[in-house]
């Protein structure tokens, strides 16, 4: 029986001690720097969108509630772009193509950017998609979500409460 | 790098308690009596005695201040408040600056230093996108330029791409350049040059101007000596 369990406790003490660290980003920290390429061409650097309320999702073509998300997105974001919301979905697709056919054929009304080499996601900790995250106008995270219900509009207050806390 | 982790933080650390002892000057001291103003200062407390003393012996003990004096005292005293605020401001700034020199001068010494820079000169046929620089065939930076930084550097910025330490002797770098050329189309260009580092610090230049005979860009790497 040791026999047995005995190299799947190394194994186990092993993945815990060499697998990769994600250094997650946690409520209140200041959110970190990016910048990417985007769908629609050119770069998109988070830090030149101080003094707006970011929304930063991180999503993938082939996620069904992500799509359904960023659908929601779109519409929460022509309503308070002019208050100062922007959106940007980060794309953590291994392959390129698909999600610029999806960026293309909707085209949501934000920046759709693309973290091939997954470095952004890290930076960020993401564990699951969709992930939300809400960074203030200072550039703080205000706010994580990890999962997405077409009912559960939580985040929607919270873009109030940070559009309306002034910088 | 380590160290250059530690010392960024320390430097923070630093800074952030520069600020926090602003912010409790600002915040905590406003009862106490600043060194600019004690004449208008002393009115103002004693005008607060009266009024918690009883009536009567209160009249006696103190006569009532002349009211100009009550008035202009918690101007000066928070005149003089801001002006403190102020040199504390500025006293963080500069030694911020002086801290960031001193990194500057213990992560990079002069006689290891190489630093490279990027400037356009009209950029009207090349949009500039990225710029990938190796060093003796090892990549050491990765830039992504927003249309922002972009513009920035057509009006005549420069932008430090990258700093840091190389052994004397000769190198070769590599510039890979990627944007939108003439007609909007995909365009790559790299450049390359080989120099010596020798004892001083190294500053290298990579220009983009534009070719108008040929209507196309050009990209070459200047050595500052």
């Amino acid at each position: 029986m040791i026999r047995r369990i005995g190299p799947l406790c190394v194994g186990a003490v092993l993945f815990t001690l060499f697998q990769p660290t994600l250094a997650a980003t946690a409520i209140g920290d200041l959110a970190p720097d990016f910048t990417l390429p985007a769908a629609s061409g050119g770069n998109v650097r988070l830090s030149e969108h101080r003094g707006d309320v970011v929304l930063l999702t991180f999503w993938s073509s082939h996620c069904a509630v992500c799509l359904a998300q960023l659908e929601a997105l779109s519409q929460l974001q022509t309503t308070y772009r002019s208050a100062g919301l922007v959106t940007l979905a980060v794309s953590v697709d291994d392959d390129m193509k698909s999600a610029t056919q999806f960026a293309k054929s909707h085209p949501e009304r934000f920046p759709v950017l693309f973290d091939r080499l997954k470095e952004v996601g890290r930076a960020y900790g993401i564990e699951a998609i969709p992930t939300t995250v809400l960074i203030d106008r200072r550039g703080h995270v205000r706010y994580v979500q990890s999962d997405y219900h077409g009912t559960d509009n939580s985040y929607v207050a919270r873009v109030r409460a940070l559009l309306d806390d002034p910088l | 790098m380590t160290s250059a982790r530690f010392f960024r933080r320390t430097v923070a650390t630093l800074t952030v308690a520069l600020c926090l002892t602003c912010q409790l000057a600002s915040g905590a001291e406003p009862p106490a009596t600043p060194p600019a103003a004690p004449a208008a200062a002393a009115p103002a407390s004693a005008a607060t005695v009266p009024a918690a003393a009883p009536a009567g012996a209160g009249a006696v003990a103190t006569p009532a201040p002349p009211a100009p004096a009550v008035s202009a005292g918690p101007d000066t005293s928070t005149r003089a408040l801001d002006e403190q605020i102020q040199d504390l401001k500025q006293s963080v700034v500069d030694l911020n600056r002086d801290l960031f020199v001193l990194e500057e001068e213990l992560l990079f010494p002069a006689n290891t230093q190489v630093a490279v820079f990027l400037s356009m000169d009209v950029g009207e046929f090349f949009a500039l996108d990225s710029v990938t620089l190796k060093i003796d065939n090892h990549e050491v930076s990765n830039y992504l330029y927003t249309p922002r930084e972009v513009a920035a550097l057509v009006k005549g910025g420069v932008q430090r791409l990258y700093v840091g330490n190389l052994k004397a002797g000769n190198h070769e770098l590599v510039a890979l350049f990627s944007g939108k050329g003439p007609n909007d189309r995909d365009y790559s260009r790299g450049a390359s040059t080989k120099f010596e580092k020798g004892v001083g610090a190294k500053y290298l230049e990579l220009r983009i101007s534009d070719r108008v005979r040929s209507q196309q860009p050009e990209f070459e790497i200047k050595d500052w000596e």
